[in-house]
């Protein structure tokens, strides 16, 4: 009895040796950097020492209340993410279905859909900027030359179509994650869930629907998580894209808040715009964790 | 053992003896693109090292995109590094350095003829509370570049006014009738070149971003029409492609290149570019001053940028720094800059040099430069990032009609007004 006693602490012993490394590491490179930017954000200093920092409460956040620059990002980061996460759902599981199917050539193909995701965003973007391009891009030279288009499409450049072709991007991107992580869920399913389905007379769509469906709901909370996350957070992609233009409706919240820092130097207002991005994302996932929670 | 001891000691013993030495020597680093002033960084450290024994200049290559080398020198500078001793600064960044301490005053170590001979519009974007805080080394400013062969073949004189320019781009487009051939280009995406657009087009019309009393001016009716001519371009004239507002400079260079306009308004970089052997439009183009409008001949409409140098205020050697700075920007060695690698000199006193008549091309460039528009970051200073961002926004706002011109730019002077806690 003692010695099983003896063996549980010694296992839990072991297992905090193991962890404690990893706990040091994530508090100075994660939560050390959040704290501190919590305590800028509360504060007023300058970058050059000639201002030493003094605290100022909320004023930074009342700021924010009345900066429409700001609520422009919001709205932009919002947008985006609404538009784009439930594109990608919905291909990323057509694209994991299909993988999941034997046919020929299969492996080429889950290649081909991994491609986009494995190239880097930076890459990515530049490429479509290019093919974006009013002047010498790809869509413009076949919408022109097969006259679906009379004058150039300003894609990039047209307030109304700026955001569309950003969604476009991210979704030719990401779905394929989106899709990686639905297959290996579709993978885990049993078969013999489906045969006793057959054996019962249910329709292809029906098995999708009772079997399927129900069954990936774990897989399929956590790519949204994950990419939710991914898309509030998103600044590659306008970075390259558009450089938040045109008159910045591309400006995603981190975009701005880079602007704020590394163009303005203004590190206590741009440490608002980042907590309260922090507050946004993190209410985001405590939603998809209870989901997840009430899920079991 | 005995070995490792043996050549330890030897080691010490070495350094004892060079202590000396080293105490007295001066190692300066400079920091400046390489591109940015071409062969000339090199040929002038060693004509300084020569010239002063004792006293080495380490060359610390960054990046010639602005924002980047901005990033690292803010770095650096705010932890107080006394290196670089000497580094290379974008015009509009001169003022919000210096007011940020980060600049040693070059009054104190350059004589006054020296600094009188500087380009006198640059010098004032350097200048903080009368005091000189970095100095000239070359300038570049945006000037109208146009194809001279197809204004010969349609008869049309070289454009002075922007009225010209819009009937000339009318004519030469109807007459080619190519769908692919617009009359001007630019660059009108939302970056820093739209900002010096404006100022050339608005300081065509005579108009300032501050008026005489020192009020923000950039809702004066001047500027107001100036911004309905640019928007007007777009969608009544329609001599500029739609892409324009997402044109960068090298965007707008291709298309020109491509021989695809008539006008453009860029910076002299593209000369070179341009008048390469394989470029469609070598021997076809030539540039002149930029446009101004009716009524206006003396608007200032040569939108100015460049570099100056300028000293760490925590360098080591400030007084060996002060000097280099000096060495850069003396007559001789911008003389040479101009005649051998094309760059226009930092003061003014080298155009009138005999040898620069046969630098054809930078007397030209300088001619313009007389009427050039500084953007107002000295003036404003650690504060020009955000009023530059403002106005940025803004404009894009009235080129996308958004807003009315007289709108975006009536927000534009109540933003920048309150950004200056006016």
């Amino acid at each position: 009895m003692n010695r099983t006693m003896n063996l549980e602490q010694r296992t839990a012993l072991t297992g905090i040796g193991f962890v404690t490394p990893t706990v040091i590491i994530i508090a100075l490179i994660l939560i050390y950097p959040i704290i501190q930017s919590v305590v800028l954000s509360f504060g007023q200093s300058s970058i050059d020492g000639s201002e030493p920092y003094h605290f100022v409460g909320l004023q930074h956040y009342a700021k924010l209340m009345g900066d429409s620059q700001f609520w422009n990002a919001l709205g932009v980061t919002f947008t985006f993410t609404a538009l784009s996460i439930p594109l990608e759902l919905a291909l990323g599981i057509g694209l994991a279905l299909l993988m999941n199917e034997s046919f020929k050539g299969k492996g080429l193909a889950r290649l081909a859909i991994l491609f986009p995701w494995a190239l880097p965003t930076a890459l990515n973007t530049l490429i479509w900027r290019w093919m974006y391009n009013s002047d010498y891009g790809l869509f413009n030279a076949v919408a022109l030359q097969s006259g679906l288009a009379d004058r150039p499409i300003n894609f990039l450049g047209d307030t109304s179509l700026a955001m569309g072709s950003m969604v476009v991007v991210a979704v030719w991107k990401t779905s394929s994650f989106m899709a990686l992580i639905i297959l290996a869920g579709l993978q885990s399913i049993p078969k013999d869930l489906f045969e006793a389905g057959r054996m019962d007379g249910m329709t292809k769509w029906q098995e999708f629907r009772q079997i399927t469906l129900p069954l990936l709901k774990g897989p399929i909370l956590v790519a949204l998580i994950i990419r939710s996350m991914d898309a509030l957070r998103t600044f590659e992609l306008p970075f390259n894209l558009t450089d938040g233009g045109p008159v910045n409706a591309t400006e995603s919240l981190s975009l701005y808040a880079y602007k704020v820092i590394f163009d303005f130097l203004d590190f206590n207002f741009g440490a608002a715009v980042v907590v309260v991005q922090f507050l946004v994302i993190f209410a985001m996932s405590l939603i998809y964790v209870i989901a997840l929670r009430n899920k079991d | 053992m005995k070995f490792t001891f043996k050549g330890a000691a030897g080691i010490a013993a070495a350094m004892a003896l060079c202590a000396p030495v080293m105490a007295t020597a001066q190692d300066l680093v400079m920091s400046i693109g390489s591109r940015g002033y071409g062969g000339m960084v090199e040929r002038n450290i060693k004509a300084f090292e020569a010239a002063n024994p004792g006293t080495s200049v380490e060359w610390l290559k960054v990046s010639d995109v602005p924002g980047d080398s901005r990033k690292l020198y803010v770095t650096g500078l705010t932890a107080k590094s006394p290196t670089p001793d000497v580094f290379a600064i974008d015009v509009i960044w001169a003022g919000e350095f210096a007011q940020r301490g980060w600049l040693e005053p070059l009054s104190d170590y350059l004589g006054a003829d020296t600094i009188a001979a500087y380009n006198p519009s640059f010098l004032s974007a350097a200048t903080v509370d009368g005091k000189v805080f970095a100095a000239p080394l070359y300038v570049d400013g945006t000037h109208l570049f146009y194809r001279s062969d197809l204004l010969e073949k349609y008869n049309i004189p070289v454009p002075k006014t922007w009225e010209e320019v819009i009937a000339a781009s009318k004519t030469v487009m109807e007459g080619e009738g190519n769908p692919q051939l617009y009359g001007f280009v630019s660059m009108w995406a939302k970056i820093e070149g739209l900002f010096m657009n404006w100022l050339s087009f608005t300081g065509a019309n005579g108009a300032t971003f501050f008026d005489a009393d020192g009020n923000v001016a950039v809702n004066s009716p001047e500027a107001i029409a100036a911004t309905q001519t640019m928007v007007d371009m777009i969608y009544k004239d329609k001599i500029v492609p739609d892409s324009i507002l997402t044109m960068k400079p090298d965007d707008a260079r291709t298309l020109f290149q491509q021989g695809r306009a008539v006008f453009m308004m860029v910076q002299d970089f593209v000369y070179a570019p341009l008048s390469a052997a394989d470029s469609p439009v070598a021997g076809k183009f030539d540039f002149t001053r930029n446009p101004y409008f009716e009524g206006h001949p003396d608007g200032h409409s040569t939108a100015m940028g460049g570099w100056l140098l300028a000293v760490n205020a925590n360098s080591e050697h400030k007084e060996a720094a002060a000097k280099l700075v000096e060495y850069f920007t003396s007559y001789d060695a911008q003389l040479a800059a101009a005649l051998d690698e094309n760059r226009a000199p930092g003061r003014t006193d080298v155009y009138a040099a005999p040898e620069m008549e046969k630098a054809a091309l930078l007397k030209k460039l300088g001619n313009d430069f007389a009427v050039g528009v500084v953007r107002p970051s000295a003036t404003t200073g650690n504060l020009y990032p955000r009023i530059s961002e403002t106005m940025q926004t803004e404009i894009t706002n009235a080129l996308h009609r958004e807003k009315t011109v007289e709108q975006a730019l009536n927000d534009a002077e109540t933003e920048i007004n309150s950004i200056l806690g006016k």
